[in-house]
């Protein structure tokens, strides 16, 4: 027991050591430092499609990289990959457990993973020999629920679970290959970097973590938060990520310099973030919101630059595609909703 | 909201068809009030005012099914307080039962039960069976004492109960926003009791150490970058920038997914410019990668990309395949002595020698790193983005705007395109060509050719050749085409030269299909890259047309040769010229057009055709015919302006190519936009021609080499069979290999076989 109190003590100093680090690094703020940038305006973006279909609430959703295709996730044990510009469904998968809360569409295209309250993340396979979905693989080995995963491509993916530990896994075997622990509470969702090398998570400890894939270790933490983070997407240059949170507001983080640059939030807000999401420059935030709306944030005055009114119900996930041309929408509504 | 008095809804009794409804709101006044209170759009305050209506609120007084608010003349009741979601009050089943039943027990027209509701009552009933005596006696007792309210009151307090159970017993099918996530609590700051080990504390410890030992950044350097980053991006996001030509989700026109597809022949100019922003941008677009790949290519040092692609591949790669692949990739780039080996040095060679022992996805990492940081980066990448090659990318590059004229030209485009109007043309320039024999081989010709390329393509090249070059009517590969045909069909008049002028037709063939792939046909490209590329019709014309330049210089000089032959074969007989062309020696030096220019009868003719042929050739699509005739003459005289015309005739033909190229995409272009394109691709042309041309001796030496992948029997029988239906890419022109110079020699054989003088 001594020990432990040595080193919890210890921590705790290396802890206030490394925040004298980071106001010594902070010499300056993110409106000082983009006050000559141009004001953008106001954002107005129209509803363009709406998705019916799923017949309960829909939890997640995730872009295809042909930016077109996207896969959801409801609650009524459904996937559906839709071809978003015709309303089409391409695909209506359903689903072993229905208490499903994230999606994945592989970069090729191939695969859709999903995952929930099963504790198992399951792949799909979209182009099979004989032209039908079925279970590719099953991966099971968390010990939670399944918060959020990502492909790394048709191989590898990576998860994130209520048992406050993310995975990476080879699909091919099934096998966990590697085990990130360091969160202490659930972690609720995780973002890859455009080079695929590194990850950030956020988690219930209100505290996101920056991550090696190929090591397996914790780089970086951020702390900042005062509530669970919900969700973390990377800024598009890959130095920075942004967050969303139960504390109502969504904040960004530079991992070269180690801390928070930013908080976007409003005194009228005072709902949890869902969703996050940048628009393909980064200069836009886009974030789904417990009040039913989309928020639109101008990442660098951190400024409400419009809004995303059009659900009726909590709007559950949000995502840009690759070539930043819409936003897609999710719905607690039942209805995906695409904006641009 | 509710303070009617003080500047809130008006609420009112309602007159609704002579029924009066009391306590009741509109839609409009609603949104009205939160738009003016709050500040906020319509679109919002409709969107708040559905949010309140869905947790209860208010609920709409008609409709007991859908929770939904409009702005219009619509009824709609505040909620009694009692019943306000806030209130925590869980609703409970026994409530319920309470409710039901009472409904039960009233007027059956007005408080029937739904479906859903006595599938409910009956399963409460089952449930609740010990209780179910206390349930209707407070259900009759509840009765007994509405009975006592007022009508009024009854109604509203009857509509709220029931919207209170609309809310929190939706029918079937309807959500709610008030039923509990089903995910489980989640544990904050690690309440949920895992005893935290020493090795926890050890790990964190560990990593508090390390992450107060790096490095940090200034925020105003990391700021500046971001800054930077936003800046110049903004023009490529498309929800800050517009894009063009249009956004599919808006004009429902998906030319703009065609023009931005993974593998595109030709990108646009903005995608073409923003792979100079960075190394990464390049290298993460599939198009980009390629047309980088194949600079590093010419250049002879592809082996770095190849090697990047390669560890990339096997980064993505299955685990049962990783041992074979980490094999294939270091005998190919990294073992002494293999084939494409890449130069890096001792320590990172060693590293790699050393994860070699235990091959998995990351054993090229080092290596890899070292690439693309030393090589790629910093001397491969700038050199492609300053290089020719790229500039012409970036001027061929698709510019789209001005959607509609687009459309109209479509249009008309296709109509002269699948007219006879080629053909009548033709037949008016010449008319004294037999011209009855002409048509039918016209018909026939024209029906192979499109089946062999993609007749979208041909169809653009025609419409856009249209506009381009008036003054010589449609010079459309069709009609082209057909007009070699009628070559080929006249000598049938004079039987001698009808086996001479297959060879003419082949070529037509060829060059139609390179219309549609961009390369197929191109000499000197033989020579310039490895035949592997051939096939990839992802290439586009940009990068050919680069080797335009070069090959214009070439061309210019074969055309100054044929200049000076032609020449001796107006003065000789048609017959006597064949035989001296066939001359074995001779022929290897000079181009085969010759060889039929000599055979056709007509000298002035015999010449069009000569250039035409080098001149498609070179193009890979066919060019302005016409212009050149005039000009032949001149040239004859003075070699230096053949030279230039020939460029000219380049120009034109390059803007054709990649308008042609472009025409399928967009699958319209004016001719306004074109004109523009068009000659400031000539200027470019000649300019790179004046360049070049002290290097088209250099240019020779290229087309030594075999293209070989044509077994040298196949022109004989081409010669003795008719080869109008064959969809051979065989070039006799490309005489400049040996190959393909001996196959020449043969069919030059043949002929005389065929045709004794």
């Amino acid at each position: 027991m001594n020990e432990l109190d040595s080193l919890r003590q210890e921590a705790e100093t290396l802890k206030n050591a490394i925040r004298d680090a980071r106001k010594a690094a902070c010499d300056t703020s993110l409106v000082q430092a983009t006050a000559s940038l141009e004001p953008i305006g106001r954002v107005q973006m129209r509803t363009r499609r709406t998705l019916r279909g799923h017949l309960a609430k829909i939890y997640a959703m995730h872009w295809g990289s042909d930016s077109r295709n996207l896969v959801s996730a409801s609650q009524d044990g459904k996937l559906i990959v839709w071809d978003s510009h015709t309303t089409n469904k391409v695909h209506a998968i359903p689903l072993r457990s229905s208490w499903v809360m994230t999606c994945a569409y592989a970069p090729s295209g191939s695969y859709v993973a999903c995952g929930g309250l099963d504790n198992i993340c399951s792949i799909y396979s979209l182009k099979t020999r004989e032209g039908n979905v079925r279970v590719s693989r099953e991966l099971p080995g968390h010990t939670g629920y399944l918060s959020c995963c990502r492909f790394l491509d048709d191989n590898q993916i990576v998860t994130s679970s209520g048992d406050m530990s993310c995975a990476l896994w080879d699909i091919e075997t099934g096998q966990q290959v590697t085990s990130f622990l360091g969160h202490t509470g659930d972690v609720m969702s995780l973002s890859l970097s455009p080079d695929m090398r590194t990850f950030v998570s956020g988690a219930c400890d209100a505290s996101a973590k920056l991550w090696d894939i190929r090591e397996g270790l914790c780089k970086q933490t951020f702390p900042g938060h005062e509530s669970d983070i919900n969700a973390v997407t990377f800024f598009p240059n890959g130095y920075a990520f942004a967050t969303g949170s139960d504390d109502a507001t969504c904040r960004l983080f530079d991992i070269r310099a180690d801390q928070e640059l930013a908080m976007y939030s409003h005194d009228n807000i005072i709902c949890g973030i869902t969703s996050v999401a940048f628009s393909k420059s980064g200069r836009l935030l886009l974030a789904g919101y417990d009040d039913f709306n989309c928020n639109v944030w101008d990442s660098m005055k951190t400024e409400r630059a419009g809004i995303l009114a059009g659900h009726d119900n909590r709007v559950s996930c949000l995502g840009v595609t690759e070539n930043g041309m819409a936003v897609g929408t999710g719905s607690w509504d039942s209805f995906l909703r695409i904006w641009n | 909201m509710q303070d009617t008095e003080h500047g809130g809804v008006p609420v009112r009794s309602q007159k609704l068809f002579l029924t009066s409804i009391p306590a009741a709101f509109m839609g409009y006044d609603l949104i009205e009030w939160l738009m003016e209170r709050l500040g906020i759009e319509e679109s919002e305050a409709l969107n708040l005012a559905n949010q309140l209506c869905q947790y209860g609120y208010f609920f709409p007084v008609s409709d007991s099914k859908n929770l939904v608010v409009k702005d219009d003349s619509s009824l709609y009741r505040f909620q009694s307080p009692y019943y306000w979601p806030w209130q925590n009050r869980p609703p409970d089943n026994v409530e319920y039962a309470i409710y039901l039943a009472k409904r039960t027990l009233r007027n059956k027209q007005r408080h029937g039960l739904e479906d859903y509701e006595l599938e409910a009552l009956s399963n409460l009933r089952k449930n609740l069976a010990n209780k179910w005596d206390f349930i209707t006696m407070q259900a009759e007792e509840q009765v007994k004492l509405s009975k006592v309210l007022k009508k009024g009151d009854k109604i509203i307090s009857d509509s709220q109960e029931r919207a209170y159970w609309r809310v929190h017993r939706p029918p079937p099918g309807m959500v709610t926003s008030l039923e509990q996530c089903p995910v489980p609590t989640r544990s904050w700051n690690g309440s949920r009791t895992r005893k935290r080990t020493i090795e926890d504390c050890r790990r964190d410890v560990e990593l508090l150490k390390n992450s107060l030992s790096r490095t940090r950044v200034k925020v105003s350097q990391a700021l500046e970058g971001m800054v930077q980053h936003v800046e110049t991006y903004a023009e490529y996001d498309p929800l800050i920038t517009p894009t063009q030509p249009s956004n599919p989700w808006v004009s429902e026109d998906t030319t703009y997914w065609q023009l931005n597809s993974a593998l595109v022949e030709i990108p646009t100019e903005k995608r073409v410019r923003r792979w100079a922003l960075s190394m990464e941008e390049l290298v993460s677009d599939p198009t980009g990668l390629q047309e980088f790949t194949n600079y590093l290519r010419k250049e002879y040092s592809h082996e770095n990309i190849r090697f990047w692609m390669a560890v990339n591949d096997l980064r993505r790669s299955a685990q049962s395949q990783i041992q074979r692949k980490v094999n294939e990739i270091f005998e190919e780039f990294l073992a002494p002595g293999a084939p494409c080996e890449i130069n890096i040095d001792g320590k990172t060679m060693e590293k790699v020698h050393q994860e070699m022992k235990a091959p998995s996805r990351f054993t090229f990492d080092a290596a890899q790193e070292h690439v693309y940081t030393l090589l790629l980066k910093k001397d491969c990448y700038p050199r492609f983005i300053r290089s020719e090659y790229y500039k012409n990318l970036l001027a061929t590059g698709i510019q789209p705007s001005q959607k509609k004229r687009f459309f109209g030209f479509g249009q008309t485009k296709k109509k002269t395109s699948t007219s006879s109007a080629p053909n009548q043309q033709l037949l008016q320039q010449q008319p004294s060509q037999g011209a009855t024999v002409t048509c039918g081989a016209l018909s026939k010709r024209r029906g192979s050719d499109r089946s062999l390329s993609g007749s979208a393509h041909e169809l653009a090249v025609s419409g856009v050749k249209d506009s381009k070059v008036p003054h010589s009517h449609s010079q459309s590969n069709l009609s082209d085409i057909p007009y070699r045909g009628d070559l080929a069909c006249l000598p049938k008049t004079s039987p001698i030269a009808a086996p001479v002028t297959s060879p003419v037709k082949k070529p037509s063939i060829a060059i139609v299909a390179g219309a549609s792939t961009s390369e197929e046909v191109c000499p000197w490209e033989s020579g310039n890259e490895p035949r592997s590329r051939k096939n990839s019709a992802q290439l586009d014309s940009g990068s050919s047309s680069s080797d335009i330049s070069v090959a214009v210089a070439e061309v210019s000089e074969r055309v100054q040769r044929v200049c000076t032959l032609t020449q001796q074969h107006t003065v000789d007989g048609s017959r006597k010229l064949s035989t001296s062309t066939m001359d074995p020696p001779r022929r290897a030096s000079v181009s085969v057009p010759i060889t039929h220019s000599t055979t056709t009868g007509d000298s002035s003719k015999r010449k069009v055709s000569s250039f035409e042929d080098n001149s498609s050739a070179a193009t890979s699509t066919s060019s302005s015919v016409f212009v050149i005739p005039s000009d032949t003459d001149n040239k004859a005289e003075e070699c230096t302006s053949t030279s230039k015309t020939v460029v000219k005739n380049h120009g034109l033909a390059k803007a054709c190519s990649v308008t042609g190229a472009n025409a399928p995409i967009i699958s319209v272009s004016s001719v306004a936009d074109d004109l523009p394109v068009d000659s400031k691709v000539e200027e470019e042309a000649e300019a790179t021609c004046s360049q070049q041309e002290p290097l088209a001796p250099l240019a020779e030496p290229d087309s030594e080499s075999p293209a070989s992948e044509l077994p040298p029997s196949e022109p004989i029988t081409e010669v003795e069979v008719d080869t109008e239906a064959k969809s051979n890419d065989v070039c006799p022109w490309e005489d400049d290999n040996p190959v393909q110079a001996k196959t020449c020699s043969i069919t030059a054989s043949a002929q005389r076989t065929l045709n004794p003088p």
